[in-house]
């Protein structure tokens, strides 16, 4: 048993720099190794791995600081005056556990078409190696791709917790809730990412088929979008216990505390604070909470279990193929820029990682659109809700779209082979963004109007702010293209790449988010001409993105 | 596309030389594709053949020395270049997540290439190379083969005047190996196009070729038609590339210490 073990973790070394050579530079998607010395690349990919893997981690241990910042009587007297202690030690160390189960899963969903379909587990099968040693190097080898983020959730949680709650007991309480989270998180990804390859990787082409994987895509924007909830649904799930505390009923508050992760999270704010007058019904809650915390323990260990003998299989599952009986039908061509705009949505609908970044802002949309929708009576001045709704549809679509679409300045070699004009290309990549953003804003604005008729008023505030999404979109691509051209760098893999994601889109949310900025400054001046001021300033980044996307993209002299 | 004004030559590499940081995959290459021609780049495993393409069609930029493809420099930020040619590279990755069909029809809007003619060049191909039935499953799942040939079709479907093919024949069956033949033959029959064509498989090289060069560590070290090469190697085309790439004495090494075991 030991020496299987043993074997597995000397195999995963030999391995692993092959997988973090696959995941940073993506040559098994046809892109360019970087002009580097060869003995270089091995050493590179691992030390890029890690980098992204410490941003991963330095995200988790922020949210785990941020957690215990918000602890303090004084914030909880801001935040939650009513609310007794525990409740709310209780209600923001769940919402800490939620935001580190979804991370992970958004994450690792997007290292896994890289694992699933990597090369080397087919090679490992056919060396004459035990099939137990197999699954073990699988296990230590997808333990790998998450060790830093694991082991900094493990260690900064309750050190932060146990610090905020000024118990050291309260701490280590904590533990079981962080590993039950990371081993839902594991098992939640891996579900998903089979399911994904099975039915969407190998689907034919044809419209209905389209449909039918945007369906099943719908399942890999869950993490993102459940990242986002937890945190912008916050203030309303705190509003939410501290009305069930002061009005009842008793067994809506149980329940909640019983939920996952919840009741890992009561646990530790009952040992530090002592079961409180809040549990009117004492025992009957208490007992609620362990029992669930004793379920969830057992479904933890199920699906360690799960983990560890499906993983190998999970790894080796390949897309089904069938051969059709179809006639070819004729080529529908369009220009090249929209051409890489279709090829683009085509490709984003057989790879999750991607068209996640086109759902997410869409989804976001719809569901401010049903939250403002619900929450009447609206507030008369319509701007104001075409604000809160541009605002987040500009700052989504602008932070995640290059991500996407850099796909090309980046990677795949094909297309560099191809008369493509650099600027063609960014039209498509902006024209997509921009599109994004119409999209998003018009379905928040859509079903507002329901409750507030103002079409043109929402016409005028979307208008406005397009030039900004624009220029942010050209500045952030023009960016992108420039670090990419210089470094031969793929970045198809959000993780991989996170780096030059995240950098560039700093600058892209601030060249979006201006106008908005000053149209909250400028409300004094009356809607109309605060509005024309944005977009002003709108058409004015516009320029200067237009002169920047120029500069950078300039030919490179010899 | 405009098409090249008769005579013009397809390609010309001048002195070219390509670094991957230290070490020179090129080592100062000079040759010349001439119109109607198919040239063979003979070299062994790592003689620079697949750099030497990748230069070609734009996707490294040389250190030294120039590329030109009908005048036109492929590094350089025009697309004139690119325009007039078609390129098969070596490990047939392309975009998994299209269909071949997907594939084609963003390759023909990329290149200008109107629906129908697009669809009629498209069909043929792909019936001649036995690849319809494939045309709508996803490029992940296709065969090392199949995805070469759909790859041959793309670079065939705007009839560029010079085709470069790095080991184009290396996955594909025999009847696609001889369809495939016939219709580089057929390509080039006009006399005004070209084909530059790297392989490390001799009779690849003497069924097709017009000239081959012998590359070796980046360098040429011989060039010339096929039966004069197989004329300075002893009556085949083998010989002439183990003696100018001086891997005879090797090879009998290797031989003879395979012998002892």
């Amino acid at each position: 048993m030991k020496g299987a073990w043993s074997e597995a973790y000397r195999l995963q070394g030999a391995v692993f720099p092959e997988l973090a050579y696959e995941a940073i530079y993506a040559v098994r998607q046809g892109n360019l190794p970087p002009s580097i010395p060869p003995e270089e690349l091995a050493p590179r990919s691992r030390r890029r791995a890690t980098q992204s893997k410490a941003l991963v981690a330095a995200l988790l241990a922020l949210l785990a600081l941020g957690a215990s910042a918000l602890m303090r009587p004084d914030v909880r007297g801001l935040l939650a005056p009513g609310l007794p202690p525990v409740l709310y030690e209780t209600a923001l160390l769940g919402a800490l556990l939620a935001l580190e189960l979804t991370l992970l899963w958004w994450t690792s969903l997007q290292i896994l078409p890289t694992f699933l379909t990597s090369p080397i587990f087919p090679a490992l099968e056919s060396l004459p190696i035990d099939a137990e040693v197999l699954d073990r190097t699988t296990f230590l080898l997808f333990l790998r791709l998450f060790d830093l983020p694991a082991a900094t959730a493990l260690i900064v949680t309750p050190v932060a917790v146990g610090a905020a709650l000024r118990s050291p007991l309260a701490g280590l309480a904590v533990l079981p809730g962080v590993a039950s989270v990371i081993v839902l998180a594991f098992a939640l990804s891996l579900a998903t990412g089979r399911f994904v390859v099975r039915n969407v990787h190998g689907s034919p082409g044809g419209r209905s088929a389209a449909v039918r994987r945007w369906a099943y895509l719908l399942l890999w924007a869950i993490p993102a979008f459940a990242l986002y909830a937890t945190i912008s649904a916050g203030p309303g799930v705190l509003g939410g216990i501290s009305a069930l505390a002061a009005r009842g009923p008793a067994w809506a508050l149980v329940a909640l505390l019983a939920s996952y992760p919840f009741a890992f999270a009561a646990g530790p704010a009952l040992l530090a604070s002592g079961p409180s007058s809040v549990f009117a019904s004492g025992v009957v809650a208490l007992a609620a909470v362990l029992v669930a915390i004793g379920a969830y323990a057992l479904a933890t260990f199920g699906a360690v279990r799960w983990l560890r003998s499906n993983l190998h299989a999970i790894a080796s599952v390949r897309s089904a193929t069938q051969l059709l009986d179809r006639p070819p039908g004729a080529l529908g061509t369009h220009r090249p820029s929209l051409s890489v705009v279709v090829k683009d949505l085509r490709v984003a609908s057989r790879t999750p990682a991607y068209a996640f970044l086109i759902l997410l802002p869409v989804l976001d949309a719809m569901a401010i659109g049903l939250w403002t929708a619900a929450s009447a009576p609206l507030p008369a001045d319509t701007f104001r809700i075409a604000a809160a709704a541009v605002a987040t549809a500009a700052l989504v679509a602008t932070f995640f779209g290059p991500a996407f679409f850099a796909i090309e300045l980046v990677g795949y070699s094909y297309t560099r082979v191809l008369p493509l004009r650099e600027t063609s290309l960014l039209a498509a990549k902006v024209g997509l963004v921009a599109g994004l953003y119409l999209i998003a804003s018009g379905t928040v604005l859509a079903i507002t109007l329901v409750h507030l008729f103002a079409p043109i008023d929402f016409a005028l505030f979307v208008a406005a702010e397009l030039p900004a999404v624009v220029a942010a979109a050209l500045a952030e691509l023009a960016l992108l293209s420039r670090v990419a051209r210089r470094r031969n760098l793929p970045i198809p893999n959000l993780y991989a790449g996170s780096w030059w994601t995240a950098g560039v889109a700093i600058p892209g949310v601030v060249v979006a988010g201006a106008p908005l900025v000053l149209y909250a400054f400028a409300t004094g001046l009356g809607p109309l001409d605060s509005v024309a001021r944005m977009a002003v300033l709108a058409l004015a980044e516009l320029a200067a993105a237009a002169g920047f996307s120029l500069l950078a993209l300039r030919p490179r002299p010899r | 596309m405009e098409p090249p004004p008769d005579g013009a030559i397809p390609l010309a590499l001048d002195r070219l030389v390509v670094r991957y940081g230290e070490r020179v995959a090129v080592a100062g290459l000079s040759l010349t594709v001439r119109p109607g021609e198919i040239y063979g780049l003979l070299g062994s495993n790592g003689a620079g053949k697949s750099t030497t393409m990748k230069t070609v069609v734009g996707l490294l930029r040389p250190d030294e020395g120039t590329v030109r493809v009908f005048d036109h420099d492929p590094s350089g930020p025009g697309i004139e270049a690119k325009q007039l040619l078609g390129y098969v590279p070596e490990t047939p990755l392309v975009f998994d997540a299209l269909t071949p069909w997907e594939f084609l029809e963003f390759v023909a809007g990329v290149r200008r290439i109107p629906g129908p003619t697009a669809s009629d060049r498209a069909q043929r191909y792909a019936e001649a190379l036995r690849l319809t039935p494939e045309l709508h499953q996803p490029i992940a799942v296709l065969s090392s083969g199949t995805r070469q040939k759909l790859l041959l079709l793309a670079a065939l479907l705007h009839r560029p005047p010079l085709l470069v093919l790095d080991e184009p024949f290396h996955s594909l069956d025999p009847r696609s190996v001889r369809v495939a033949r016939e219709m580089l033959r057929e390509h080039v029959a006009s006399g005004r196009g070209g084909v530059l064509l790297s392989t490390h498989t001799m009779e690849v090289a003497e069924r097709l070729c017009d000239r081959v060069g012998i590359l070796d560590h980046g360098r040429l070290v011989g060039e010339g038609r096929i039966d004069d090469l197989r004329a300075a190697g002893g009556g085949s085309l083998e010989g002439a590339f183990l003696r100018l790439t001086k891997e005879e004495a090797g090879v009998r090494a290797a031989v003879r210490s395979l012998g002892t075991g």
